[in-house]
Formats: C-alpha cells, sequence, structure tokens
C-alpha cells in the first residue's frame, strides 16, 4: 500500500452568501487548493465531493468550470462528516493505487435553505417529534451534568475558547466578539442548558482538498490514519451519551493505524457544532478520561497556547457549520497549522494534527458516522 | 438577517407536513390506548435475543439477525435525560420539554414532557398519551 499525502487545500470564506451560486463558492475553494498543491487542473485523476444539502447533481454542476471532463466523480452524503468521508475515499484511493492525484470538495449553501434553525428530518422519528440538533446536544449535555457535574461553566468554557481563536481567523461567520463566560452563559436559552453562544451558526462555504501520492514535496503532509466508522445502534442498552461511541470507534481505528497515542497529538480541529460536542469528542478521543473532557478548557489545556491545543481556527462555533463543507474546513486549518503558516493563530508545536468530524441526527443510532484523520509533517 | 433568508422560496428539504410542506410517512412509535388500561407503546421484539424496537417493518434484529414478532411495551420507564427546547421548531412553539424515555422492559423512546420542566435523570415516567402524533409523558 502506498503513501497518501495532501498536496494542498482551500476554502472560500463561512458566512451568509444566499445571494452566490453554490458552485462559487465551491470553485473559490478549489482553485485555492489547486494552487496551493502546485498542480494544474488536468493532473486530477478523480473529484470526491462531500454535501448535504446538494443541489442534486452538485458534483457536476461544480465540475463544469473546472475543465476536468471524464474523470471519475461521485458525492458522499454523511451528515457534517460528508466531506470528511469524502476525504477519507480519496486517501483510500491513493493508497491503494486506483489514483495518483484526487480532489476532494466538501460544499453546503444552507442560507437559500432554511430561515433560522434547520428543521429535523420529517421522514425520522425523532425529527417528526421536533427535537432540533440543539435539542440532542441538550440531552447529552443533561444527561452529563447529571452523571458527571459538567458545570453550566464548563460548557461555557469551551465557546469562550474557539469563539476568542475565531478572532484571529479572518474566514470565520462570527468574529466579532470573544464573550466571557458569563456572557455566554445570559445569551438566548436555546435547549436547556445549552445557549445561543454555545450553538454555531448554520453557514455557506466550501473547501477543498488535492491528495496524491510522496511526491517528495517537504510542504506535503503525511496522512498517518484516516479512520471513517458508520453509525451503530444507540439505544437502551447503551450507558454511553448520543455520538459518543462512534466517535471512540474512529479514534481507536485511527490511532491504531498511525501507531500513536492521544499525548502525541499537537493540534485539533474537532467537531464542535455545540459546546458539549467538544467535551465529549475529547473524552472518545481519548484525550481526556470519560467524565474529565469539561475540565480541558477551563484548565487551558487547549487554548492555543495550551498543551493541546483544540479548534486553533475558532471551530464550528465560529467558522459556521456548512454540513458538507466543514470537514475539509477542518482539514485545510490543520494543514496550515502543520506548515506553521497559520499566521496569529498558530500554535506552537506542530509536528502532527488531527481532525475529528462526526455526522448524525439519524434516530437511534450513534451517529451517522464519523472520521478521524491524522496528519503529520515528515521527518 | 437570517430570518428573511429563504422566505416564500419552497425549498425546504422535505419538511414534512408540520412546517408546512407535504406530508410523510409517520415514523413516531405507536401508542394504543386500551379501554381496560393496558396501554402499551407498539413495536418488535427478536424472537431470540429479546431485543425491543419501536420501529416496525423491520426486516431483522438489528442486534442478532433473528427474526421479529410484533410487541406491546409498557408504557412506563425512567427518564434517560431530558431538556427543555426554547425555540420554536416547526409548528411546534417554545417552551417544550423533551425526554429519552427507556421503557420498562422496552426500548428509548423520545417523548414529550407534559410539563416543560427537565427531571432529574432515572425519574420514573409514564406515557400518557399523545399530540399530534408525539408521545406524551409526565411523572
Ligand atoms: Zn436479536
Amino acid at each position: 500500500m502506498s503513501t497518501a499525502m495532501v498536496w494542498g487545500v482551500g476554502t472560500s470564506d463561512y458566512g451568509l452568501f444566499p445571494e452566490r451560486r453554490v458552485e462559487s463558492l465551491a470553485w473559490e475553494a478549489v482553485a485555492e487548493a489547486v494552487r496551493d498543491a502546485g498542480i494544474t487542473p488536468g493532473e486530477i485523476d478523480a473529484i470526491v465531493v462531500g454535501s448535504v444539502f446538494g443541489p442534486p447533481g452538485v458534483a457536476t454542476r461544480v465540475q463544469r468550470g473546472l475543465g476536468i471532463p471524464g474523470v471519475p466523480v461521485w458525492t458522499v452524503e454523511n451528515a457534517c462528516a460528508s466531506s470528511t468521508s469524502a476525504f477519507h475515499e480519496a486517501v483510500e484511493a491513493v493508497r491503494f493505487g486506483r489514483f495518483g492525484c484526487v480532489l476532494v470538495l466538501g460544499v453546503d449553501q444552507m442560507s437559500t435553505l432554511f430561515s433560522g434553525a434547520i428543521v429535523p428530518e420529517a421522514t425520522d422519528p425523532e425529527g417528526a417529534s421536533s427535537l432540533p440538533l440543539p435539542g440532542l446536544y441538550a440531552l447529552a449535555a443533561q444527561r452529563y451534568v447529571g452523571e458527571f457535574g459538567v458545570t453550566p461553566e464548563q460548557l461555557a468554557a469551551v465557546a469562550v475558547k474557539n469563539k476568542r481563536n475565531g478572532l484571529d481567523n479572518p474566514r470565520a461567520q462570527l468574529r466579532t466578539s470573544a464573550p466571557t463566560t458569563e456572557e455566554v452563559l445570559a445569551s438566548r436559552m436555546i435547549a436547556e442548558p445549552l445557549t445561543m453562544l454555545q450553538c454555531c451558526p448554520t453557514s455557506d462555504g466550501a473547501g477543498a482538498a488535492i491528495v496524491g501520492g510522496d511526491r517528495g514535496n517537504r510542504d506535503d503532509l503525511l496522512v498517518e490514519a484516516s479512520a471513517m466508522v458508520s453509525g451503530a445502534l444507540w439505544d437502551h442498552r447503551s450507558d454511553d451519551v448520543w455520538g459518543y461511541a462512534s466517535v471512540a470507534r474512529a479514534a481507536e481505528k485511527a490511532f491504531a493505524q498511525a501507531g500513536r497515542p492521544p499525548s502525541e497529538i499537537d493540534v485539533m480541529e474537532v467537531h464542535d457544532a455545540f459546546t458539549i460536542g467538544e467535551i465529549l469528542t475529547l473524552e472518545a478521543l481519548g484525550i481526556a478520561p470519560r467524565g474529565k473532557g469539561a475540565e480541558l478548557a477551563p484548565a487551558g489545556h487547549t487554548t492555543r497556547d495550551g498543551a493541546q491545543p483544540v479548534n486553533p481556527s475558532g471551530g464550528l462555533l465560529s467558522r459556521g457549520h456548512p454540513l458538507g463543507a466543514t470537514g475539509t474546513a477542518q482539514i485545510a486549518e490543520v494543514v496550515w497549522q502543520l506548515r506553521g503558516r497559520a499566521g496569529p493563530r498558530q500554535v506552537a508545536r506542530h509536528g502532527v494534527g488531527l481532525v475529528e468530524t462526526m455526522g448524525g441526527g439519524a434516530a437511534g443510532m450513534d451517529g451517522n458516522a464519523c472520521v478521524v484523520t491524522i496528519l503529520s509533517t515528515q521527518p | 438577517m437570517t430570518s428573511e433568508l429563504g422566505v416564500g422560496r419552497p425549498t425546504k428539504r422535505r419538511p414534512g407536513a408540520a412546517v408546512g410542506g407535504l406530508p410523510v410517512a409517520d415514523s413516531r412509535p405507536v401508542l394504543d390506548r386500551s379501554d381496560d388500561g393496558g396501554d402499551a407503546v407498539l413495536g418488535v421484539r427478536c424472537t431470540a435475543c429479546r431485543y425491543p424496537a419501536a420501529q416496525t417493518g423491520i426486516p431483522w434484529c438489528p442486534a442478532c439477525y433473528a427474526p421479529v414478532a410484533p410487541e406491546r411495551f409498557a408504557v412506563t420507564g425512567t427518564a434517560w435525560s431530558s431538556t427543555v427546547v426554547a425555540i420554536r421548531v416547526g409548528q411546534r412553539r417554545p417552551p417544550f420539554g423533551l425526554a429519552y424515555l427507556d421503557l420498562d422492559d422496552g426500548p428509548r423512546v423520545l417523548v414529550h414532557l407534559a410539563e416543560p420542566a427537565v427531571v432529574p435523570i432515572g425519574t420514573r415516567l409514564r406515557i400518557t398519551g399523545t399530540d399530534d402524533g408525539d408521545l406524551v409523558a409526565s411523572a
């Protein structure tokens, strides 16, 4: 099996762009990634697109402007993990020698689909019963509050950290203020105990990555691990909160593949759609023991100058969450960090980076899919 | 600003009748009201490992692949977690309480709480009826 590397990354800005064509967001990200990789579009052998809300045929509509005719193209929908799933497919394809250079694209334009909160999927029992995604995370948070005594201040600390980080991210949707703990807790209640400032905004945006083999370029990042899992039953037999087990399954595979313990990760971009999400994810990744994840942000462990910075970009809480584009946005940030070119967001130690994206919402499953990727600079 | 986006555009994806779209098949657990007080949540149970599910029409037991048979589950159980939603969701106006309820010897089901308040984990709840098809429980 050969080595897979990330040759280049690119993103659009993240925000509300209802006046833009959805393809234009994608073209912006792809153009940057192609420039970053130092290739011509003609070198791309295949295209994998992650998108949740389409439109149907979004890959081809994007391809129309790229001049990359006839190559294999496919679209992946795995909720929030759509474009990291696409990335995973590209990595596997390169590792197995199927393609030499694959374009990964994540794109979604949500502002033209929803006004306000996302309407839950009506075909699903939970969606039909009006359970919004923040409500699902709130149920996890309440379980954690009851089990481990997680405090409102500990939850809020995640938002304070990530929104402060987001101030230095020129592409983030929310970068106007770094709220205090008190302001986070005083913001409008969405679903107890999650307040408005603990919820990511819905967004429009795109991200892209070029994945290929080892071409001897020092700027390319080694894909040490890429693990994808789908959901398993989440039911009365489970003591885990929703989503935890799927992240743990993917993490276990990824760390085994990389041959590293969680303590060796220098910088992470993880799925913080809601504050409790970052806490649960870090426990499932093994960064903190179960029940102790809420202590990481208040203790400074995960701040940008901490031992293991988490979401130096500001995360979904600042960047916004265009579902299908989130994974590629996370990969782009970790690539910039590992190259040491993240500007004011740059973390001190940047040899090994991790990206985690968990997408879910289907009732009775512990997630739709989770992807954990570990990248490193070359020795 | 966000409230104006998407207004007048019939673009919401599979919203269902609850938010003004076309109806979709109802996948929620069914409560069977009985005159003699023997209310039950309808579902299926595995004939081998006894795994309970509120979803009907599944091809086999998702835990062990053995055949499933129709089952009536108790309407009582314990609260696994609960929350109060403070935003409007579809036609549901806030505040409304939601809980995951582990039915006694049955599956975990999402219920609306008769009183919109967070209840402690482990609180005994009873499903007392439905509201527009949603299961409603109270302590
Ligand atoms: Zn069974």
